[in-house]
């Protein structure tokens, strides 16, 4: 023990405070040890370190800061594994995509800084480690030595600094600019040397890396001055895969990259398929028929089958995608507060987690601090249905003999059945929902204030994907200034909380902050988070290593038949 | 001939037209711009903008419609929006595998219907007659999507004889294509068989009434000699009727059957083109198959002809 002491002191003398501060506290017993590992990677810490200091100073054996796959067995190596994914909705342009389809193609054969995993650790990829100044405001990325792109030539430190800068330069109208806005400004990442990258943010920002991990799903590191509307030509990156041949609409075959850099992570199979299916039934069909070894995601109302199927192993990761009912705190009826508590009061959660998701979904609590956020406060308590309390917060508002109210959502994902689970629950109260449920184009409309559904009604359903962080939940739909307020939110105190918790640079100044922010927007309740879903993906039990994200990346690079 | 064909030709060229100008307003009518639809509700404004000025959809309407109409001329369909791939590639593409799933559903559904509608007209108003005309519509009223499944569960899950999507690997032979598409053509099978046979089935009765089959019959003609010979040529005609308007149909309009089994038929280009607002692609998708049914119509009519001495295009005009 002398020993890993005194090596633990060796090492903390390398840190900076900000690492120190967080050993500290795991030390304490403060924040667990997932916790630990996760809030390590994130200011730049190996994962050996992590793993390191967590068994020195925690003592605990076992565990690993890496993702789960499913399955028993091990995977064998050879073969073509076939992946079946939902269809990319366009072009395959790295600035452009936009949807999940997209995303999934992008992480085959190209790979992001540093991977979010099933779990929210962040890994390093193609940045080794990174680290914040003092502040937050300025992150430093040691950028990987020695890698090659698939078609042979080096990655280097430029290469990230122009990816990067490249999202961020509003003229070339990147999909990864509704994360960068006000975050990151065009020219401010710069390529410090041939192995470091110096990002210099709007604002300081302890949540940064995610935000150039695989979460924001188009920063695929590409070469400086490469033409990303060429990519389905090349569908060049550093990753494990290789284009064979994509054929638009229907898929892509790969083979293995001979340059892939990471020698404990080469694909195990020879090559890999992705398929591409526009329908879940269709997805799920294919599976279950044997057309596909793997599907990237289903969801519990398309894809029953496979829950109960024998042959399917179904693999569950808990994840922040939801949807969020907003009730606009500027228009009657919902200008009461009081009326909206009622309103949220009157739903019972664990039955619509049961009937819409057959238990596979968290619970909210009408913030977007979803419980697989390490930063959430889960001792602020869960709202639980209470007809009486709605009752006389009504009646206290004046609307004790109900009202009658439209609520807009479109036609897709399990909405239409929340729709009218929702519709039932305020009769309860006397309150009759009138439902309006139209195509997603109609609900959306142009997206802006005035000319959207989405942004304009009075009581709304909106559809929320996967985040590793709250951040943009916690900023668009809420912020006085947010361009996705639908609730038309308008409270500085919140505004001010928000900033904070941007700002905060470990996760017990982020969980304090977070414990302010649910308890006001229990208070306030300008939007109803019914829960968060889980992520599901399936693999034929005869295969394993899968390892899908929240997001709807899947890595089957390390897959293989088991039998 | 050649007068009936050059009316014709001028008259589908209208009919295109038009065609493209409904579809061009109706289009106008679905809300949001294509950068939006592209990107989605949660892009940025900025990212919206330039994207739409980067494909030339910030312009007016007009503007696009008239280049558009400009390269079709010249016999280009333009680069589709969403998908960064020249329009005639994606359609034709989309109208190999739509033909050839129309071909193996026609393959299989017309000689079954033709020989049920024969056979419930010889056994008009007895048990078989019922049986054939009642099962025939009831799969009429089957919606599609019930019938690709149970099809699926029954064929692919349960049994393992057939495979679940409809697109056959790339470089499959003949054989191996044809059993891809078994499966996506028994739910059209369902849906045409009803109506082929029920024409077929009024075809063979009214010739069988008619005058010449009673003077075959008087002749002395064996019953089989009547049938084969006067029957069921003249029973043939209603059928090729409605081949021809079903091509339409099956041609464009199977969005449902090919999202189920993964194909990637025309019908679903369009619907995505739709739905993106993808408009050289909407556009050229809707016209391909206007032409594909005009084409279906005149040689039906030519073949009615051709089968009927009664009706020659001189009369016609």
């Amino acid at each position: 023990m002398d020993e890993t002491q005194r090596r633990v002191d060796e090492i903390r003398k390398q840190r900076s405070e900000l690492e120190n501060h967080l050993i500290d506290e795991y030390a304490a017993g403060k924040i667990t040890r997932a916790e630990f590992i996760r809030r390590g990677t994130v200011v730049g810490m190996s994962i050996p370190l992590v793993s390191f200091i967590a068994a020195a100073c925690g003592g605990g054996g076992g565990g690993t800061a890496a993702g789960t796959t499913g399955g028993g067995g091990k995977p064998k190596a050879g073969g073509t594994i076939r992946t079946g994914i939902i269809a990319p909705a366009a072009s395959l342009d790295p600035i452009k995509v936009a949807d999940e389809g997209g995303l999934a193609v992008l992480g085959q054969s190209g790979e992001y800084l540093n991977w979010s995993d099933s779990k929210l650790h962040l890994q390093p990829r193609l940045a080794e480690s990174w680290s914040p100044n003092d502040d937050g405001s300025v992150w430093t990325f040691k950028i990987r030595q020695g890698v090659k792109f698939n078609d042979g030539t080096p990655m280097t430190a430029k290469d990230v600094a122009a990816t990067i800068d490249t999202h961020a330069d509003p003229a070339n109208g990147s999909n990864a600019l509704s994360v960068f806005t006000g975050v990151l400004s065009k020219g401010n990442t710069k390529a410090v040397d041939d192995s470091t990258v110096e990002v210099t943010l709007d604002a300081p920002n302890g949540n940064f890396p995610y935000l150039v991990s695989s979460d924001n799903y188009n920063l695929i590191i590409l070469p400086a001055g490469f033409d990303m509307a060429s990519w389905d030509k090349s569908f060049l990156g550093t990753g494990p895969w290789k284009l064979e041949k994509y054929t638009p609409n229907q898929g892509v075959s790969y083979v293995k990259n001979p340059n892939y850099w990471d020698t404990n992570r080469q694909p195990l199979p020879d090559r890999s398929e992705v398929k591409f299916y526009k329908d879940e039934q269709a997805r799920v069909l294919a599976i279950q028929g044997g057309q596909v070894d793997v599907v990237s995601n289903f969801s519990v109302a398309g894809g029953k089958a496979l829950l109960t199927d024998p042959s399917i192993n179904v693999i569950e990761i808990r994840a922040s995608q939801h949807r969020e009912m907003h009730m606009r705190t500027d228009q009657d009826p919902f200008t009461d507060k009081r009326v909206r508590q009622a309103v949220a009061l009157l739903i019972d959660r664990q039955a619509l987690v049961q009937g819409l998701f057959e238990g596979k979904a968290d619970l909210g609590n009408d913030s977007p601090f979803a419980p697989v956020f390490p930063s959430t406060d889960t001792s602020v308590a869960q709202r639980e249905q209470d007809v009486d309390k709605a009752k006389q917060l009504l009646a206290e508002a004046g609307k004790g003999s109900g009202f009658q109210i439209e609520l807009r959502t479109w036609n897709g994902f399990e909405i239409p059945q929340l729709a009218q689970l929702v519709q039932d629950a305020l009769k309860q109260a006397n309150i009759s929902v009138k439902l309006n449920i139209t195509d997603p184009g109609t609900y959306y409309g142009d997206a802006v204030f005035g000319k959207s559904p989405w942004l304009d009604s009075t009581f709304g359903i909106t559809d929320y994907g996967h985040r590793g962080v709250p951040n943009v939940f916690l900023t668009a739909p809420l912020t006085s200034k947010g361009p996705w307020n639908s609730a038309h939110f308008k409270n500085p105190t919140y505004d001010g909380l928000v900033a904070d918790y941007v700002a905060a640079l470990d996760v017990d100044a982020q969980k304090q902050v977070a414990k302010k922010i649910e308890e006001l927007l229990l208070d306030e309740t300008p939007i109803v988070f019914p829960y968060f879903y889980f992520h599901l993906a399936a693999e034929k039990n005869t295969f394993t290593g899968a390892e899908p994200t929240g997001m709807g990346h899947i890595d089957v690079s390390q897959a293989g038949s088991t039998g | 001939m050649g007068r009936f064909l050059l009316k014709r030709f001028v008259v589908a060229i209208v009919t295109l037209w038009l065609l493209s100008v409904i579809v061009f307003v109706s289009a106008q009518i679905l809300p949001g711009d294509v950068g939006r639809r592209i990107l989605g509700p949660f892009a940025a404004p900025q990212a919206v903008a330039a994207l739409n000025k980067q494909l030339g959809t910030d312009r007016s309407i007009f503007v696009q419609y008239g280049d558009w109409m400009g390269g079709v001329i010249h016999g280009d369909l333009g680069k589709s929006l969403s998908q960064n791939q020249p329009v005639g590639h994606l359609v034709w593409d989309g109208l190999k595998n739509s033909a050839k799933l129309a071909a193996v559903a026609f393959i299989l559904v017309v000689p079954l219907g033709i020989f049920g509608g024969v056979v419930a007209a010889l056994n008009e108003g007895r048990f078989l007659d019922r049986l054939i005309s009642v099962s025939g519509l009831s799969a009429i009223a089957i919606p599609e999507f019930v019938s690709a499944i149970v099809v699926i569960l029954v064929f692919s899950l349960w049994f393992g004889l057939l495979p679940v999507t409809a697109q056959a690997p790339p470089g499959a032979g003949f054989f191996t294509v044809l059993k891809y598409l078994i499966l996506p053509a028994l739910p059209l099978v369902l849906v045409l068989f009803g109506y082929i046979a029920r024409m077929a089935r009024a075809g063979t009765i009214e010739a069988l009434d008619a005058d010449y089959t009673r003077t075959a019959v008087l002749k002395g003609l064996p019953r089989r000699t009547v049938i084969r010979r006067h029957v069921l040529r003249n029973a043939l005609l209603p059928t090729i009727a409605v081949v021809a308007t079903q091509t339409g149909y099956l041609i464009g309009g199977l969005v449902v059957i090919e999202l189920i089994f993964n194909y990637q038929g025309i019908g679903q280009l369009i619907f995505r083109a739709a739905q993106q607002k993808d408009f050289p692609l909407l556009e050229s998708g809707v016209l391909i198959v206007g032409v594909v049914y005009l084409v279906a119509t005149l040689l039906a009519d030519v073949a009615y002809s051709l089968l009927n001495p009664r009706i020659r295009y001189a009369s016609a005009e």
